[in-house]
């Protein structure tokens, strides 16, 4: 799988709401201006669509950060 | 018996009536007095419920609906049908920006089109019995939509015309359809739903009922009502079952 950087330069090219520069990967997004249960969705939908890989609202609430998240996409695409 | 709430000599089948909704259908409808037909994909489940059936002649039959080989072979095997209850379903929350075609037709086949074909091919093999009566598992996001219900919620509406269709074109059998619109049923599905939110925002949908979440039992009344007598002179309906979620702050 694609590093880190890379996955988070398609969540701000996809997600209309987040801004290019906004994420790190240490960043708390739950904790974001703007933050949505919609947010949730999307970030479901797209990592099903460009990963192949399908995540519950439960994972995502476990992971505090992108590294996190990251780290669930690639332990589930192995 | 001079009451017509009962469905003794009824032969009514249940789809998805290996969980969740469907299976409590099935439950009550055989207490009611019908023989029932359940089906549904999952061989352990079907048989639950069908050990749970009390009395008279049940039959169950293994059957994925997406595989019309299989449709055609559960039409084969069925008698002539007093009522059709169709639950089976899935609900796949996905926001429009992502949506293919493949997340389409998922939803689509299992929530419309089979309940389409399934009707088509019970019809055309004679297994619709005058004043049959039809009931279909719909729910409020027809009418009342939610963000990432696309899929869902459009399914649900296209069924609820269909609903109607059956009216018009079967009115010659006097063939009744009907549709419950249920807010959230505590099922498998409730609990899949759940975790494609959270937890906190589940709990927060459901202090918005003054009556709280619905139970199987509470859809199932209902179903069993649609498919009595009671209720010949309703058809082309929809009955809200929400414990007053759309009625809103309480
Ligand atoms: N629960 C709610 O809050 C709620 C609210 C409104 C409306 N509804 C509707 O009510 C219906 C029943 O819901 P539920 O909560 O009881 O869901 P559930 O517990 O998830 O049960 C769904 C049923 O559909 C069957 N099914 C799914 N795909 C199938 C396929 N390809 N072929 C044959 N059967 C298939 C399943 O069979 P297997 O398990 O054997 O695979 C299962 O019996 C659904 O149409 C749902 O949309 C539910």
């Amino acid at each position: 799988m694609e590093d880190i950087f890379e996955f988070i330069k398609k969540i701000e090219f996809e997600i209309d709401e987040i801004d290019e520069g906004m994420l790190q990967p240490e960043t708390n997004y739950r904790e974001m201006e703007g933050w949505s249960s919609m947010l949730g969705l999307i970030f479901i939908a797209l990592i099903d669509t460009e990963y192949d890989v399908t995540i519950n609202g439960e994972e995502l609430i476990n992971c505090a950060t992108i590294q996190d998240l990251y780290d669930v996409v690639k332990a589930k695409k192995q | 018996m001079s009451t017509p709430f009962h469905l003794h000599n009824k032969v009514i089948l249940v789809t998805g009536a290996s969980s969740g909704i469907g299976k409590q259908i099935a439950i009550s409808a055989n207490e009611m007095g019908a023989d029932v037909i359940i089906t549904g994909r999952s061989k352990e489940r079907l048989e639950e419920t069908f050990k749970s059936l009390k009395k008279g002649n049940n039959g169950q039959l293994i059957a994925d609906l997406q595989n019309q080989e299989e449709l055609n072979q559960l039409v084969e095997s069925l008698p002539e049908l007093d009522g059709i209850v169709h639950c089976a379903g899935i609900v796949k929350p996905f926001p429009i920006k992502f949506l293919t075609q493949e997340k389409i037709t998922e939803t689509f086949d299992v929530n419309y089109s089979i309940q389409l074909l399934l009707m088509a091919q019970i019809s055309r093999k004679k297994k619709l019995k005058k004043n049959a009566s039809i009931v279909f598992s719909s729910s409020i996001s027809a009418a009342h939509p939610h963000k990432g219900g696309a899929l869902y919620s459009g399914s649900k509406a296209a069924l609820e015309s269909f609903s109607k269709v059956i009216v018009l074109e079967f009115s010659y059998l006097k063939v009744r359809s009907n549709c419950i619109a249920s807010a959230m049923v505590k099922t498998p599905m409730y609990e899949y739903a759940q975790q494609q939110g959270t937890k906190e925002q589940m709990d927060e949908h459901v202090n918005k009922y003054p009556l709280g979440v619905g139970l199987p039992e509470d859809v199932s009344n209902a179903a069993v009502f649609l498919l009595s007598d009671a209720s010949r002179w309703m058809t082309g309906q929809t009955i809200t079952l929400d414990g007053g979620f759309l009625l809103g702050d309480f």
